[in-house]
């Protein structure tokens, strides 16, 4: 049972590997999009999940991280240096902004991130140094030394090894003891504070590793795309983020990359459906938009854990109903209820 | 002092309509504990269909009536998909409305497509004290100050305002009673829907309103409502209106990109010192 589940993750992990090889130019952004949106979605995930705390300003952060790697690598300081730079920075614009913020709960919070995020895109927008409401042109390619990647596969594989190193810090936490003392603060903050948990300084460090990971998306995105401006982080983007962590399963890392790839795929395609022949001109952006909302909807009434821990727990009753039947078979009695 | 005075009442119109919004997210509030993410939605179907209805050639007056009757229906749309399924969780709700805000979306843009519109509204200038002003902006102004006293009159006056008073206050004990607590629920949803349809048809001649608008509306009207714990009608219209007057008054002496960041940062002190006085167990929400 152990050793399939392991098979089965080393042949999805061969075939994502395998994935931009064949992909067309097309399917290849999709590719891209899949592993920088995990990336903050995982973050958003492990907020909402554990930490139990909703952001609708994530994409700030990406934002952030993409700033600084353009900024730090237009300096002429090594475009490495941008990516590492990109997931401190919005670490620590997290810790500053969430000291005051992460005082407010449930939708206050909610509230709170969507201000932030606006008044981040007049900021940006009124700052000369940031290219003002016309943007950062020219960001240089992402080179490694002499190796400078150039191509849309290359920026493919570092999207991916990036959202790897996220997967794996996250499950590392979330395995810890810090982790099962976050499970206890998404169930109860009073019990967990009466428990001796650090509610404050707990709910600040997923905060800012949340804000982390989509710093180093946002350093990805800008070296792939090559330009910023404030106009690509609209607030419904932050909100897209929500929608993903939803629907994949909140406080579950591969329900989050899960949730992105199913989210990002049916949107592509619904919007190339949208561009063919005799479709008006706005049909793309209704379907993606029909996409977010139905989804959403459709999962938070009918899979409220989400699509994987719903799969999970199908799939674990499943081989329970057998192993009970195969005993019962045995032994000639009913399977005992559990 | 004559441009003072413009300011400020340009920023009464304004704040008017935040404080509609945000009336509409107390009502809902109050009954359900739902923060109704799709209230700014409400205003901008209720701006977008009245420009509509008007270039259909509908009169004035007829035109608006017809928005805010949509607005009310997408408000009860809104409602049974928020609060349709029993056991729904406040914060649940509060995804479904996010959602129901992006279902509006596709709506509204197949609809109206993606550019912005605006309503003539009432024509001309006047004076008020020797200081010309736009009618329309008395407009706004009136007619919320009769929305607000109906509001009033409605939830302290007549039964069925009483039994939402009642459901929000206590839902077990409104239940016991006899009051059917879920379709109060659903009937906030609805005045919710007609409140934000009221403060798009005001709005949408002051500022071109297009699918997106609601992120800055619903940002305002839970500003202006969050100053009164979102249970206070009225003091979230003092909210919208401090607002309002504040926005223009920056835009009007300092810089005018920054006049929503003014707001913005101010219902962000307010929220978190509201915060800070109020012990967490108080806030935990028992699921």
């Amino acid at each position: 049972m152990r050793s399939a589940g392991v098979w089965a993750v080393l042949a999805v992990a061969a075939a994502t590997l395998a994935l931009p090889l064949v992909l067309d130019s097309g399917g290849l952004a999709v590719y891209v999009q899949v592993a920088v949106s995990a990336s903050v979605v995982v973050g958003i995930s492990l907020l909402m999940g554990y930490a139990g705390q909703v952001s609708l300003g994530q994409a700030v952060f990406f934002a952030t991280g993409g700033y600084t790697a353009a900024l730090v690598s237009q300096a002429g300081l090594p475009t490495l240096a941008g990516l590492l730079a990109a997931p401190v920075v919005a670490a620590l614009c997290a810790l500053v902004l969430g000291l005051p913020l992460l005082r407010l709960r449930g939708h206050h919070l909610a509230f709170a991130t969507i201000a932030v995020h606006l008044i981040f895109l007049v900021v940006v927008a009124q700052t000369d140094a940031l290219g003002g409401s016309t943007g950062l042109q020219g960001i240089p390619l992402l080179s490694l030394g002499p190796l400078e990647v150039s191509t849309n596969q290359g920026y493919a594989y570092v999207a991916w090894a990036v959202l790897a190193v996220v997967v794996v810090v996250a499950r590392n936490i979330v395995r810890s003891r810090p982790g099962r003392a976050l499970r206890a603060l998404a169930t109860s903050e009073t019990a967990a504070a009466s428990s001796g948990i650090p509610v404050g300084r707990y709910k600040l460090t997923v905060f800012a590793v949340s804000a982390a990971f989509a710093g180093a998306a946002g350093g990805v995105f800008a070296f792939y795309i090559g330009f910023l401006s404030p106009g690509m982080f609209p607030v419904s983007m932050s909100i897209t983020y929500v929608v993903m962590a939803v629907v994949g399963g909140l406080g579950s890392v591969w329900g989050a990359v899960a949730g992105t790839a199913l989210v990002t795929v049916l949107v592509h395609y619904l919007g190339v459906l949208g561009t063919l022949g005799g479709m008006p001109d706005y049909a793309p952006s209704v379907f993606t938009y029909a996409v977010y909302g139905l989804v959403l909807v459709l999962t938070v009434l009918f899979l409220p854990h989400g699509v994987v821990p719903s799969l999970a727990e199908w799939w674990r009753r499943r081989v329970r109903a057998r192993q009970g039947r195969e005993r019962a078979g045995a032994d000639g009695r009913a399977p005992a209820p559990t | 002092m004559i441009t003072l005075l413009a300011h400020v009442v340009s920023g009464l119109a304004i704040g008017c309509g935040f404080a509609l919004v945000g009336s509409g997210l107390v009502a809902v509030y109050r009954v359900t504990g739902v923060v109704n993410f799709a209230q700014g939605m409400f205003a901008v179907v209720g701006g977008l269909c009245a420009s509509a209805f008007l270039g259909a050639g509908i009169w004035h007056g007829g035109a608006e009536l017809l928005a805010v009757a949509v607005a009310a229906a997408a408000g009860a749309v809104t409602g049974l998909l928020a609060l349709g399924r029993r056991g729904t969780a406040p914060m649940t709700a509060l995804i479904v409305t996010l959602a129901v805000g992006f279902l509006a979306y596709a709506v509204l843009v197949a609809v109206f497509g993606d550019t912005p519109r605006s309503t003539p509204g009432l024509p001309g200038m006047t004076s008020l004290l020797g200081v010309p002003v736009r009618r329309h902006h008395l407009l706004v102004i009136g007619v919320t100050a009769v929305v607000f006293l109906a509001l009033w009159l409605f939830l302290t006056r007549t039964y069925l305002g009483k039994a939402l008073t009642a459901c929000a206050s206590n839902p077990y004990a409104a239940r016991v009673t006899g009051i059917p607590v879920a379709r109060m629920a659903q009937f906030a949803f609805v005045l919710a829907g007609v409140l934000g349809g009221v403060a798009g048809v005001l709005v949408a001649p002051l500022r071109p309103m297009s699918f997106d608008s609601d992120v800055t509306l619903i940002v305002h009207g839970f500003a202006a409502a969050v100053l009164g714990g979102l249970t206070r009608p009225m003091v979230a219209l003092a909210g919208g209106v401090l607002l309002g007057v504040v926005e223009a008054l920056v835009a009007g002496y300092g810089n005018a990109a920054y006049q929503t960041t003014v707001a913005l940062v101010v219902m962000l002190a307010v929220m978190i010192w509201h915060a800070a006085r109020r012990p967490s167990v108080h806030q935990e929400v028992t699921v």
